[in-house]
């Protein structure tokens, strides 16, 4: 019958290391049973009455007893926990809802399969900031924007620690750097009645932007139809709505939408895609004597773009 | 004349012309700091502001407060900005050794007073009077650059450095606040209003 009373300790170590755990105040040659998890130990792991565990691995994570040989008595008990010290954190921090907040988030590169804590401060200027934490996500913080039109860099610093070690990352950036909107919303595409080369697509601001009529948005609208690779681009820098005029005929579009602050920051990630095809007559059913010659158009036409759309790339400025 | 073109237009136009100088200035910034050279045209450049930088009129404001400004103070801060950062501009215009870059400058002088002269041409169109003298409740930098004090050079190029900084968010912020008075004077209103004034 095994006594179990003690209350456990947990034991960090780091993965590769060796780990030598004696069984309490047992002297060395003394008789003892070592189990992990309940499993009774092979004695090659001992060393006189000394549990030896060479380069351990994750997989010596667990509960380690000792009991003494006779009576079967618990002398040492720990829970081992194999792991790692932090990396160096990857830390970002954004303002989709600019002037009022802005956040930041963090992660590390790899786990360390052991917990961690992590402290953030926010200085601005000599004003430490409040870096208000949330429930979920958990590696996220909202920062209040005290201040405007600041000419002095927010300094955010990073400290994550666990048993094995700590690590921490320091980003400096200015206010208006780090602003990205959301993507805008309700993207909504339509042909345009007696229009074969319309589309009219309309969308909203991002409702996470606070104050659009202070801080307005411009957009970035681009349209391809499906059988092309190729994006059209315009920019927009007032309203929410566009009619695209030099639409093929008959031919599918997907349509995207972006956004960014009309002074600073950067744009924001592609809106959903929508679909929408131009409008096309009804076909007219032909009687025998309006039989018109059919003009055969092979099934995929190939047309070329109209010469007054100006195709520019801007796939690496958009979401980048 | 005022009246016709109404201060509705002489918003739209004083905003149009923020834009314009804070396209101007972009480039013209960039120029400026690689003539200063490194590690003034760095990046992530971030020295501490000197006493004499902290005389720049700053564009930082409180945030509840910025928005609870009304138009008279809104454009009232404004004026009293440029008109100092136009005398530090000044000051920094007639030290530069190369002349396409102080042609520049002075181009973008000339701007700036422009830009003076509407947003004064604003408030007089909105009833508003200008900033007179100043009294003691202003800031430091409300008195103007005072004299020159002699500093060497790296200091010099430091204040030039925070003068530039500070102009860019200062055109920002206005643009965002002539942008803000675009939409809240139409013209039609501010005409009843000037006639009620009697």
């Amino acid at each position: 019958q095994r006594h179990s009373q003690q209350d456990t300790r947990v034991q960090y170590e780091r993965i590769g290391a060796d780990v030598t755990m004696k069984c309490g105040a047992m002297d060395w040659d003394a008789a003892v049973t070592w189990t992990v998890n309940g499993s009774d130990i092979d004695e090659s792991h001992l060393n006189g009455s000394y549990l030896v565990l060479r380069n351990v691995h994750l997989g010596h994570s667990g509960q380690y007893s000792c009991y003494e040989g006779s009576s079967w008595h618990l002398k040492y008990q720990t829970s081992l926990k194999v792991g790692t010290p932090p990396k160096e954190p990857v830390l970002m921090c954004r303002s989709n809802n600019y002037p009022k907040r802005f956040y930041c988030s963090w992660h590390l590169p790899s786990p360390t399969y052991i917990p961690n804590t992590f402290n953030i401060s926010v200085i601005h200027g000599t004003r430490e900031m409040v870096c208000e934490k949330e429930a979920v996500p958990k590696n996220r913080c909202h920062i209040r924007y005290l201040q405007l039109f600041s000419t002095v860099k927010y300094k955010v610093t990073l400290t994550v620690t666990n048993a094995l070690g700590r690590n921490s990352t320091t980003i400096t950036f200015d206010e208006f750097a780090i602003v990205k909107p959301d993507p805008p919303e309700n993207v909504v595409a339509k042909p345009v009645p007696y229009s074969p080369r319309r589309l009219e697509v309309r969308w909203n601001n991002p409702s996470s932007w606070p104050d659009p009529e202070s801080f307005p948005l411009k957009f970035f609208l681009r349209y391809r139809p499906l059988i092309l690779d190729q994006w059209q681009h315009v920019e927009l820098s007032d309203g929410t709505s566009h009619t695209i005029t030099d639409a093929y005929a008959g031919k599918e579009y997907i349509i995207q939408v972006a956004a960014k602050d009309n002074d600073i920051g950067t744009w924001s990630d592609w809106s959903v895609a929508v679909h929408a095809t131009p409008w096309t007559e009804e076909p007219k059913y032909l009687t025998t004597e309006a039989q018109a010659p059919e003009t055969t158009t092979s099934s995929t036409s190939s047309f070329v773009p109209p010469p007054t759309t100006k195709i520019c790339d801007q796939e690496k400025v958009v979401g980048s | 004349n005022t009246d016709e073109a109404g201060a509705g237009q002489s918003i739209q136009k004083t905003y149009d012309l923020t834009r314009y100088l804070e396209h101007q200035l972009r480039t013209l910034a960039g120029t400026y700091l690689n003539y200063l050279g490194p590690p003034f045209n760095e990046p992530d450049f971030n020295p501490p502001r000197m006493t004499r930088a902290e005389m720049v009129p700053s564009a930082t404001v409180d945030f509840e407060l910025w928005r609870s400004l009304n138009d008279n103070a809104r454009l009232a801060a404004n004026y009293r900005a440029y008109t100092h950062l136009l005398c530090y501009l000044r000051g920094m215009d007639g030290q530069v050794a190369k002349a396409d870059l102080r042609k520049s400058l002075g181009h973008f002088c000339s701007s700036l007073q422009g830009l003076v002269v509407s947003i004064a041409g604003v408030m007089s169109s909105l009833g508003y009077p200008l900033p007179g003298s100043l009294g003691s409740t202003d800031p430091a930098w409300a008195h103007g650059p005072g004299p020159i004090s002699p500093h060497n050079d790296f200091l010099k190029k430091m204040d030039d450095f925070w003068l530039l900084k500070e102009l860019q968010t200062w055109l920002w912020r206005s643009a965002k606040d002539f942008n803000r008075l675009k939409k809240k004077v139409p013209p039609a209103a501010v005409t009843l209003r000037l006639e009620a004034q009697g």
